[in-house]
């Protein structure tokens, strides 16, 4: 599949939502525990060998979930691969229990969830569409009617 | 540079709704010829297939800082690009079937940015908490009303059962000018209420609402603290208010008994 690598490159350069230098480990049996330095920005996951400049790769943060491994550890599983796991070591519960909230909140899908409940709450109290004086009422990605009633921000 | 591009493809197809879809020509990247394509918005991200029924997309375009343009083209009509900010930075010349879908295109191609998702939730989020904090403090106000109402209907009670002079001898004693007929049943005492105002009886009107109590914090509302969904919070600070207002009215009215009233 084709995608414009070198606007992804330029976009991991971009300032990060949080960047750590983490132990890493790839979903495929036999692979170890690598440092990388891991960013986080808008919906992706770049990593970066420890002293260079250029990403290795890239994880796409939607249709995946994060889940607590252990006391410092987090995986990131996508939906249509369960079983292979990245794993990603930290130094501490803290940083841990960070990243996995971070990751959790940045999907697009995630905001979508949040857009649609703030939209609908703001209508049930004040009868009005905020979206309405941004002109943006119409656009497909801010309606309700994806055939689930609107839910509130997941907790977790 | 690696990508989670099998996990990616699935997103494309996967059963969450697409923010868009339809038929688009798209300039070959070494086939200069325009091709058609079925093209799937879903967030950020503008995948492209072969055929509608094609299962796999061709190709994505990670639309995160690119600008969409219209643009002129000597060969196709409807023409609009998808360009990116960076060095040697590639340009999607891109072309619609007619103008309304280029203009639906262009629209919600420039604003699929994971950036402009999230300044709108920002916004919505910061326009909610301004609504819910109005609605706490005008429910507050009218809770506090309801409380005044409750204590002036129960010391009025109090008064009766204690004045024998003449002053107060028939059905109906004014206050404060207006004047009321006796309820036929008077809540006993400052009830605990559970912040329903319980019926006080036919034919009691509601007396004027003594002036605003202000507080070192400044308004009545401010002490409400942000949050304070809880109402057994609310009471307790409110059963403080109702006590020392209630003293007020005490004193103040044990002594316009013994002195001329002031106006």
């Amino acid at each position: 599949m084709r995608f414009n690598e070198k606007e992804l490159v330029f976009l991991s350069r971009q300032p990060s939502e949080r960047a750590a230098e983490l132990g890493m480990r790839g979903p495929k049996k036999g692979d170890v525990v690598k440092r990388r330095v891991v960013k986080l920005i808008v919906n992706f996951l770049f990593y970066f060998r420890t002293d260079e400049d250029e990403p290795i790769g890239a994880l796409l943060l939607e249709q995946c979930r994060v889940e607590r491994e252990d006391d410092q550890v987090f995986s990131v599983v996508f939906l249509d691969e369960a079983e292979r796991k990245y794993l990603f070591e930290c130094d501490s519960q803290e940083q841990c229990v960070e990243w996995i909230d971070a990751i959790i909140k940045a999907s697009y899908e995630f905001m979508r969830k949040n857009l649609i409940y703030y939209r609908t709450e703001i209508h049930r109290l004040t009868g009005k569409d905020p979206l309405e004086q941004y002109g943006i009422s119409d656009e497909t990605r801010f309606q309700v009617n994806s055939g689930l009633p609107p839910l509130p921000p997941a907790a977790t | 540079m690696k990508l989670n591009e099998r996990s990616v493809a699935h997103y494309a197809t996967c059963n969450s709704p697409p923010d868009k879809t339809g038929f688009l020509f798209k300039k070959g990247e070494r086939n200069t010829a325009y091709h058609r394509r079925w093209f799937i918005l879903k967030g950020n991200m503008l995948f492209y297939f072969e055929e509608k029924e094609s299962r796999e997309p061709v190709g994505v375009i990670v639309l995160e800082g690119c600008t969409v343009e219209l643009c002129e083209s000597e060969s196709e009509e409807f023409a609009f690009a998808i360009k990116f900010d960076c060095v040697k930075a590639k340009v999607y010349k891109m072309a619609a079937e007619n103008q309304a879908a280029m203009e639906s295109w262009v629209k919600a191609l420039s604003r699929a940015s994971f950036d402009y998702m999230r300044l709108v939730v920002k916004e919505l989020e910061r326009q909610l908490e301004e609504v819910q904090e109005e609605a706490r403090s005008s429910q507050a106000k009218s809770m506090l009303k309801k409380h005044q109402l409750q204590l002036q209907g129960a010391t009025f009670s109090l008064q009766n059962a204690t004045i024998t002079g003449p002053s107060q001898e028939g059905v109906s004693s004014r206050e404060n000018g207006v004047s009321w007929s006796k309820p036929p049943s008077v809540p006993n005492g400052v009830s605990n209420t559970q912040g329903d105002c319980s019926e006080r009886g036919d034919g009691v009107r509601p007396h004027p609402v003594p002036p605003r109590r202000k507080t070192n914090g400044g308004s009545l509302e401010s002490p409400v603290s942000p949050g304070t969904g809880c109402f057994s919070k609310l009471h307790d600070w409110y059963g403080k208010e109702v006590a020392e207002l209630r003293i007020e009215w005490l004193q103040s009215h044990g002594c316009r008994q013994n002195e001329s009233p002031n106006s």
